[in-house]
């Protein structure tokens, strides 16, 4: 159980304890044995594990085109002149991103939603970065003719692909989902290169 | 997981590795699809051993409107159920999603849905007689309030501040409904002011059950504005 007592006063190893059981999959006595770890450890270690934890806070931003983090702004990715300024791929998280390039066959732009619309959890089409995506296709200037929405294979995955498609429709932009052939409820991010180049190659048209 | 079975009502059972995209029970444990599995009694859960998918209601998969509605059913039926009681539950929603996946009309199996769960799981609302005093409750507009479950005859009307008023037609619809069978009352024809108070009427209810707002509900009204949004301005050609 987290304590809410686990403020500043509290003893330093307890307050670490607390800081790491917060993190996503780290249960109690994970936390508690990365916490003796630390303590034993070098003093540079220490020091380097709080400067990068401080650094991803301070010189991480959202890139204003595609959303994703990034070190600056534009994105290294929106700023490369050799990628293929007419087709975006959409996905769920900054991690699809990293799955995508991998592959190497992908060579147009992104846009990161950081989420899915997922109403059981009471995450709607407002919540997640849609008004970004909507308002860089409106563009004057956008030379976008295609978006591949990359949502994962799942109910919130498809909702939120129909969704924007229906959204595009009017823009007169080609809509495409990843083929099948990634398993049912399956996630991007576990995807082999494989698997996941072969869906991006024979993409097919949202209805 | 939750599992919403015929027998034991709502039951929550996890399926581990499901995320694995080689995991043999992943393509088969889709939300909002129908399975038949093989469940091992565990410490505190159930596991899922063996799933086999019965109904994945592709119809519904393939089309953002009934989606909506669907994710609302099952919304609906999370939130007005208790763990292992219930099971009529699965026949209702059962019924509903095989209705909405042969293109029947969203409203009034949606309306049937709330009002023949609200009924099983103890909140039947009360539209023929005050939910006060037993009278009959009849005219061109009476009042009646969410959380009361019903109408209230116009003597009692002043001990419940928050009623509200319901039109005569409103009234006699939502009778039909709750009378049934559901293919009559689906013959019902509904113009959109009237499919929007029975709506508006029916939500009221499932909020004041559910104590919370519904996010499939947002949803739903979110992919409508999409459907009447304003075609797009002349810089986009057109097809004549
Ligand atoms: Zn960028
Ligand atoms: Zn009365």
């Amino acid at each position: 159980m987290l304590d809410p007592l686990a403020t500043d006063s509290a003893p330093p190893i307890t307050r670490l304890v607390e800081a790491f059981h917060r993190l996503p999959g780290i249960g109690p006595k994970s936390a508690q044995r990365l916490a003796y770890h630390v303590l034993r450890a070098p003093a540079a270690e220490a020091h380097a594990l709080a400067d990068a934890l401080v650094a991803v806070k301070e010189q991480i931003v959202l890139c204003a085109h595609c959303q994703n983090v990034a070190e600056q702004n534009p994105c290294r990715i929106c700023q490369d002149t050799g990628r293929d300024r007419t087709v975006v791929c959409v996905v769920e998280e900054p991690l699809d991103v990293v799955a995508i390039e991998r592959t190497h066959g992908f060579r147009g732009l992104f846009h990161v939603l950081h989420g899915v619309i997922s109403p059981s959890d009471n995450v709607g089409p407002e919540d997640i970065k849609i008004a970004e995506l909507l308002a860089r296709l409106r563009d004057v200037d956008t030379e976008v003719t295609e978006v591949i929405v990359a949502t994962n294979p799942n109910l919130e995955g498809e909702a939120t692909a129909m969704y924007i498609s229906r959204l595009l429709r009017p823009l007169g932009i080609r809509v495409t989902r990843l083929a099948s052939g990634l398993p049912a409820g399956a996630d991007l991010e576990y995807a082999d290169n494989l698997t996941l180049g072969r869906a991006l190659e024979f993409r097919q048209e949202v209805r | 997981m939750t599992l919403l079975t015929p027998a034991r009502g709502k039951v929550d059972a996890v399926a581990k590795g499901v995320l694995r995209p080689r995991s043999k029970l992943a393509g088969h444990l889709e939300p909002g699809t129908q399975v038949e599995v093989m469940l091992a009694q565990g410490r505190t859960l159930d596991v899922i051993t063996q799933a086999q998918t019965v109904a994945t209601y592709a119809g519904i998969r393939g089309d953002l409107d009934r989606l909506g509605t669907a994710m609302y059913l099952v919304e609906v039926t999370d939130r007005l159920t208790v763990d292992h009681t219930e099971p009529a539950a699965f026949e209702l929603l059962a019924a509903a999603l095989e209705r909405l996946e042969r293109g029947d009309g969203a409203h009034l199996l949606t309306r049937t849905f709330e009002m023949d769960l609200l009924g099983e799981t103890g909140f039947r609302p009360q539209w023929d007689v005050c939910i006060a005093c037993g009278r009959t409750v009849e005219g061109e507009e009476v009042a009646w309030t969410p959380s009361g479950g019903g109408v209230v005859c116009s003597a009692c009307r002043p001990r419940y501040p928050e009623a509200e008023g319901l039109a005569g037609t409103t009234l006699k619809v939502l009778r039909a409904i709750q009378r049934g069978p559901y293919d009559q009352a689906a013959r019902i024809r509904l113009n959109p002011v009237l499919a929007a108070a029975l709506e508006r009427v029916m939500h009221d209810l499932v909020r004041s059950v559910a104590e919370r707002d519904l996010g499939s509900q947002r949803f739903i009204e979110a992919v409508r504005r999409t459907a009447s949004a304003p075609p797009e301005s002349s810089d986009v050609a057109s097809c004549p």
